[in-house]
């Protein structure tokens, strides 16, 4: 039981501001898994990566170990990694092929739909409905909700509240732009995974998506090396990938104000649209016609024309439609959080553009990489800077008031407003204080 | 007029090797970075794969793989005064071992060397500990070897690892 009453936690969130609490109390971590990576949709994994039947894919939702599965009648499956013998994980690889799902402590056996096949020993020790004894059910449970948007697997661990497609909102244009890019229309993840532990509190992260203000600062040190680097060697001219990637984080502070934030029920959120840091990429003319083949040019252009920069889905995804990556948050505890980057091959396009999707994760993502530690960092410099006493409120005021609806049935802000967190906060407070996330829209 | 024999090179001792191995180790813990890179061929690259037994590093990701333009920005970042992830700077001790001689080419004098490393990088407080296999693929420059490709193998490279700063 909560030692916080759900007003206590209603004021913790003011409109301009929220209480340090929120990124360092444990209790109230235990409380955001429960209520709301317990309430929201999560992101799973996407269909690409179980092609074929007993095909599967092991990851968490809200820390419980889960498994996306491929049926054999071709619907996916998302179960609890559970026995529901002893309650040992049955799969632990990360990824694989499976006929049945054999738990490697008793041997009970399961169908990829998780229904039970064979127990040990045979079903009978355990009763049948007309002997009068209890039974335990014998299947591997589902968990309460799973659905895909573009082959994007989100599920639920609540039982009702709104259906994926209407939750996502005018975040679904962010999925779509990223998969029409395809000239199939169709992604596929490939490239592996690059897996980011962060000593630091989950929504730093989701926060700093579409923090538009810290790019130039925190970044200067790769993106004006860059830069300057860039102009030295190649002038005008066309500078390689890595230098096309990393420059625009240390655009200015106009660009970033111009790039513009929206805002959105539940919590979401996406920065830039018409531009963004990635829209000045060289072109690849031999994809332009494929997409052009595709399409047509008229429709062509407008897929390229949505510049989306970071699409959050509140609180366990976000989305590069322009560069085909996603990154997946799993909270660990209050100070620990790994971030997930999983690339797409956009199908019937050159190779080049997956090659410059591994060359931005590599850059971008990476433990190793050359922007991330100085966000690492930031993170962690908060996650202390937040024990001292000088102050229990973080502010949210910049740009207070100063938002207005756009017609994708949300808010728009200049790039530096802190529109997005004060959004952020209200879904917070609606998951945390309401039942099954009502109330987290407008 | 009958043709000179074939220039052929004998196959560098290990001792030779590890003497190259050790000092590229300890430029890297004395942070010479300049002196670093000049041991790379003009096309040198440097590869930290992110899975085990990964193939390329064009179609999957890693946790680094960089030629002469990134390294140079690498190197040069580590110099920027406004990088908060290397204030207070990061420290490392490099450890070679196992060094062994895996090919060599009679002709060019090129060769794979094999070896492996435990490196600690230290930051304000807290050490990572990183082990891994290296691969060397030198080619003959002079009396010494420039580095053509350097891969490092952690054994760990699936693992969720936080900041890796220093080069492995």
């Amino acid at each position: 039981m909560s030692s916080y009453t759900d007003q206590q936690l209603a004021e913790m969130v003011r409109d301009e501001c929220v209480h340090r609490s929120l990124y360092t109390d444990p209790e109230i971590f235990e409380l955001e898994m429960e209520r709301i990576w317990g309430r929201a949709w999560i992101y799973v994994g996407h269909e690409s990566q179980i092609p074929e039947p007993g095909d599967y894919f092991t990851t968490e939702v809200a820390r419980q170990p889960v498994i996306l599965i491929r049926h054999r009648d071709g619907s996916f499956k998302v179960l609890f990694n559970r026995c529901a013998h002893k309650g040992s994980k049955v799969l632990e690889n990360p990824s694989g092929n499976a006929r049945f799902i054999r738990c490697g402590y008793h041997g009970w056996i399961y169908h990829t739909d998780g229904t039970c096949r064979t127990v040990t020993g045979g079903k009978a020790a355990y009763g049948n409905s007309d002997s009068g004894c209890p039974q335990p059910d014998l299947d591997l449970k589902p968990l309460p909700r799973a659905a895909s948007y573009r082959g994007f697997v989100f599920a639920s661990l609540a039982g009702d509240g709104p259906e994926l497609e209407p939750w996502l909102g005018a975040t679904a244009a962010s999925f779509d732009n990223m998969a029409d890019r395809s000239p199939e229309g169709e992604l596929e993840v490939t490239g592996g995974v690059l897996r980011y532990r962060h000593d630091s509190n989950w929504k730093f992260f989701v926060e700093n998506l579409n923090d538009m203000m810290h790019a130039m600062i925190a970044h200067q040190s790769s993106a004006q090396t860059a830069q300057r680097m860039g102009q030295q060697l190649f002038g005008d001219g066309q500078a390689p990938a890595a230098i096309q990637i990393l420059s625009p984080f240390a655009s200015d502070a106009n660009f970033f104000e111009k790039m513009g934030i929206h805002a959105f029920d539940h919590g979401h959120s996406y920065s830039g649209g018409k531009i963004s840091i990635h829209s000045a990429y060289s072109e690849i003319p031999e994809y332009t016609e494929a997409m052009e083949a595709a399409y047509g040019p008229e429709r062509t252009r407008e897929i390229f024309s949505l510049n989306r920069h970071n699409t959050v889905v509140y609180p366990s995804f976000t989305l590069k439609g322009a560069i085909q990556t996603i990154r997946v948050v799993k909270p660990v505890a209050v100070d620990e959080t790994i971030i997930e980057s999983w690339t797409f091959r956009l199908k019937g396009a050159p190779d080049e553009l997956l090659r410059r999707s591994i060359l931005y994760c590599n850059l971008i993502n990476s433990s190793a990489n050359l922007v991330g530690p100085d966000d690492h960092e930031n993170y962690h410099r908060i996650q202390h800077g937040l024990k001292t006493q000088g102050d229990d409120w973080i502010s949210m005021h910049r740009y207070l008031d100063a938002d207005e609806p756009n017609d994708e049935g949300g808010r728009s802000a200049t790039g530096s407003s802190d529109m997005v967190f004060r959004n952020q906060f209200k879904a917070w407070k609606a998951y945390m204080t309401g039942a099954n996330g009502a109330g987290t829209g407008r | 007029m009958s043709k000179p024999a074939p220039q052929t090179h004998e196959a560098p001792k290990l001792r030779v090797l590890e003497q190259f191995l050790f000092r590229e180790a300890r430029l890297l813990d004395e942070q010479r970075w300049d002196e670093w890179a000049a041991l790379f061929t003009e096309d040198g690259t440097y590869w930290v794969p992110a899975t085990h037994g990964q193939p390329d590093p064009l179609h999957h990701v890693s946790l680094m793989y960089e030629d002469a333009l990134l390294r140079a920005i690498r190197i040069k970042r580590y110099s920027h005064p406004n990088a908060p992830s290397l204030q207070p700077p990061p420290r490392s001790v490099h450890v070679i071992s196992n060094v062994m001689l895996d090919s060599h080419d009679p002709e060019t004098g090129a060769c794979t060397v094999n070896s492996r490393l435990v490196m600690v990088e230290y930051r304000r407080d807290s050490q990572a500990i990183y082990a891994g296999a290296c691969t060397h693929e030198l080619v003959r420059d002079g009396d010494s070897f420039k580095i053509r490709h350097k891969k490092v193998e952690l054994v760990n490279c699936e693992g969720a690892l936080e900041n890796i700063q220093l080069y492995l």
